[in-house]
């Protein structure tokens, strides 16, 4: 995995449940918002994190992680 | 910076419905039911002969559209992603239950907030009690409720509820005889077929790109502390409300409300059984719809338990009547006792799946 050090990125899940989760795995820096509109038609939430992201991070219902770049959502994993 | 586009389109998105919502009215939709979900799909289920009740029964062209508006445009949009398999039987009893709550308040979210932009002040307790479902479900997401992940579905499987809503239409266009259409009462009362299919791909189309959500709108406040998906809402509120105010069809007050009626007590708790189910299915019975069209087999489950959850509320006499005048004496409406057990009995199941989905998930953990 490349270097991701303070990187803004955005994970996605299948339900709040594994949102909640997710925070509670990665700590302070984790903020859950709604899902951007651009990263999906879900309503979900979603988990805005400084990288890294560990494979540590990683639960059932997690669905994708991204990372921002000028203003763009580049897909870095897959669940 | 995207979240304030979001909230400018989902703004425009509303203001736009909340338009074609009193556009039907006028050109024959029952009055504050430009839009109603519930009322509608309740229609779909007397057009279709599953329950029996004269004054409801038409096949309600905007439900068809909203499905294949959703449908067409996110196929366009590549955004068409089959999923399915989380919970479906418990979602299609959440659905039936859902229904029975709306029915005994007499309309969905997307109704009541149109009853409200006319002055009809019922709607402003059904509001209470929404969002006080709401508020409980939120509480259950938070301890970890969830009806489980779906999955990667075939695609005929997520296009199979489109396809049933184009072969209704053409039978409906086809051969109206095979149908069952009121001559009275609110299922009567219809705009031009065309425009209503037209209104319903309009406000599909819309509220697939925005994810318009009543539901969702408040539970994002409650949970996120963000307002953007209630911003549709509020919108839609707005405009409605100038075009009731131009159009002399806002009328302040409880009583003799088109309709509806004044059971506080019953569109409380009505709409805290729809507020409950709502955010356990993660959207409103619109946002199901729009869900369903995308390819979303398990909120075209949902979309079947509502349907057979009209039947159920009619056939068993739980849905709600209106208030009338009855030898010049105002009557108040409201639901029988069969309603009343239904509404309690639906409080308590709900609450009994959100506990057990939430606790003993987490003793799985």
């Amino acid at each position: 995995m490349e270097d991701q050090g303070n990187k803004v990125m955005v994970a996605t899940f299948a339900n709040h449940y594994g949102a909640m989760l997710f925070r509670k795995t990665v700590g302070t820096g984790c903020t859950l918002r709604p899902v951007p509109r651009t990263l999906s038609s879900s309503c979900g939430t979603c988990a805005f994190f400084s990288g890294p992201f560990l494979k540590d991070y990683i639960n059932e219902n997690l669905e994708a992680v991204y990372e921002q770049k000028d203003g763009k959502y580049i897909k870095i994993y897959e669940n | 910076m995207t979240i304030s586009k979001e909230k400018r389109n989902l703004a425009i998105a509303g203001g736009l419905i909340g338009i074609i919502a009193i556009v039907l009215v006028l050109l024959g939709n029952p009055k504050n039911m430009g839009f109603c979900i519930a009322c509608f799909i309740r229609d779909i289920a007397g057009g279709i002969k599953l329950q029996t009740a004269a004054p409801v029964r038409y096949v309600r062209p905007e439900i068809i559209g909203l499905v294949l508006g959703s449908f067409i445009i996110s196929l366009v949009t590549k955004e068409f992603n089959a999923r399915g398999g989380s919970s479906p039987m418990l979602r299609f009893c959440i659905g039936v239950m859902v229904m029975i709550g709306c029915l005994a308040f007499l309309g969905c979210p997307f109704r009541m907030v149109l009853r409200l932009s006319a002055g009809d002040l019922n709607a402003l307790i059904g509001m209470l009690g929404f969002a006080a479902g709401i508020g409980c479900g939120s509480f259950f997401l938070a301890k970890g409720f969830s009806l489980g992940r779906s999955h990667r579905q075939a695609p005929l499987e997520g296009a199979a509820i489109s396809a049933v809503n184009v072969i209704l239409l053409l039978l409906v266009l086809v051969a109206p005889a095979l149908f069952a259409f009121s001559e009275s009462g609110p299922g009567s009362m219809h705009a031009p077929i065309i425009i209503s299919l037209c209104a319903g791909l309009v406000v599909g189309v819309l509220a697939q790109r925005t994810r318009m959500c009543m539901a969702g709108g408040f539970r994002d406040i409650y949970l996120l502390k963000d307002a953007t998906l209630i911003t549709g809402f509020i919108a839609l509120f707005i405009f409605a409300l100038i075009m009731n105010l131009a159009t002399g069809n806002f009328k302040l007050g409880f009583a003799s409300q088109p309709v509806a009626h004044s059971a506080h007590i019953w569109n409380f708790l009505g709409m805290f059984v729809c507020g409950l189910g709502c955010t356990m299915l993660g959207g409103c019975p619109l946002r199901q719809l729009i869900l369903a069209g995308e390819g979303n087999s398990d909120s075209a489950i949902t979309v079947l338990g509502l349907l057979t959850g009209a039947a159920i509320s009619h056939n068993f006499g739980l849905a709600g009547g209106a208030d009338s005048v009855v030898d010049g004496v105002y009557k108040v409406g409201g639901i029988g006792t069969n309603g009343k057990v239904a509404v309690i009995a639906c409080i308590v199941i709900l609450l009994a799946i959100a506990c057990v989905k939430s606790f003993a998930k987490k003793k799985e953990d």
